[in-house]
């Protein structure tokens, strides 16, 4: 990854770790419930969840498998992590490492099960971090990546990338679910299911939790307010008096393998 | 603290991908293919190349 893009990120996350991990929004919700549906874990399982963030995903996967591997590019994300856990009942289970989606630091096929979730819409080269995902991945290994879909439209794809860029520059861009498709095809891991799930947001909250302060916020929702109504309309935006109150945005689950070894 | 042993097992270098050690102190994590050295920070292993020591 690019180191100056990198240090970026991690200037970002290291200055909102804090209200990442509180976020109840990532405690639990329906994409986490449907990950565990689909990936079906076990007691068996070694687990890597990429780019962990506030943890909460390692969390709610720890008493499921035998063992989670959280890794994250922040430092102080990963100790807050780390905090929060030990507040949370202490799993013994759980590890972390600071890490590099694209360039993992473990060997190939150490995993069974891999999570990776609401981020990588920072990654700079998401088919580069998905071929990683497949090296350590176990042949027959699960994996579940959720993220922002990015709308098929391109005007409402447009505002949603402009957007997300104004409360925080390190998202890079969303893909739709075409090019989902495409990439992980392309890593040669196996699609076997996507699912969409809306999600809704209180915009000040979200707003705050990007550490935009009050001048940015007002003018990301003069930029929510002055949108068409195709726009509104989507993104089914709810206001009072001029002031954006909540909006609905859609995440792509996305159920994967690796390739069972071939029989001969 | 230091790393506990048996998680070695799934660490490698991030950059030749090939095991790694801990160091006779064990406070660092070392790569003898590509001579990087990564520290450990509160227990937390810094698996990043850019930010791993030449030796």
């Amino acid at each position: 990854m690019d180191s100056k893009f990198k240090n970026r990120v991690r200037e970002q996350f290291g200055k909102t770790a804090q209200a990442y991990v509180q976020a109840a929004h990532f405690a639990g919700g329906k994409d986490l419930e449907e990950a565990v549906r689909l990936l079906q874990p076990s007691q068996d399982d070694n687990m890597l969840d990429v780019a962990c963030g506030g943890g909460h995903t390692a969390l709610y996967f720890a008493p499921l498998v035998r063992q989670v591997v959280a890794s994250d590019l922040t430092m102080q994300m990963l100790k807050k992590a780390q905090e929060h856990l030990a507040e949370e009942g202490g799993f013994d289970n759980v590890v972390f490492r600071e890490a590099d989606a694209e360039d993992l630091p473990f060997p190939a096929g150490s995993f069974t099960l891999l999570t990776c979730r609401i981020a990588p819409h920072h990654f700079p080269d998401v088919p580069r971090a998905l071929r990683e995902f497949h090296r350590v991945l176990r042949r027959g290994g699960r994996m579940a990546i959720i993220d922002t879909l990015l709308p098929s439209d391109p005007e409402i794809a447009e505002f949603y990338q402009s957007m997300e860029q104004m409360r925080d520059p390190t998202h890079i861009r969303a893909f739709n679910e075409d090019e989902w498709t495409q990439m992980i095809n392309d890593s040669e891991l196996i699609l076997h299911e996507t699912l969409v799930i809306p999600k809704t947001h209180d915009f000040q909250e979200w707003a705050k939790r990007a550490g935009m302060n009050r001048e940015e916020i007002q003018n990301l929702n003069k930029f929510f307010m002055d949108a068409p109504q195709k726009i509104h309309d989507f993104f089914k935006i709810e206001s009072f008096a001029g002031e954006v109150e909540t909006y609905t945005d859609q995440k792509l689950l996305i159920f994967a393998s690796r390739k069972e070894k071939e029989k001969k | 603290m230091p790393v506990r042993p048996e998680l070695m097992e799934i660490l490698a270098c991030p950059k030749c991908k090939q095991p790694v050690v801990l160091s006779e102190d064990q406070l660092s994590i070392v790569c003898d293919v590509c001579r990087l050295r990564f520290p450990v920070r509160d227990d937390i292993p810094v698996m990043l190349i850019d930010d791993a020591e030449s030796f």
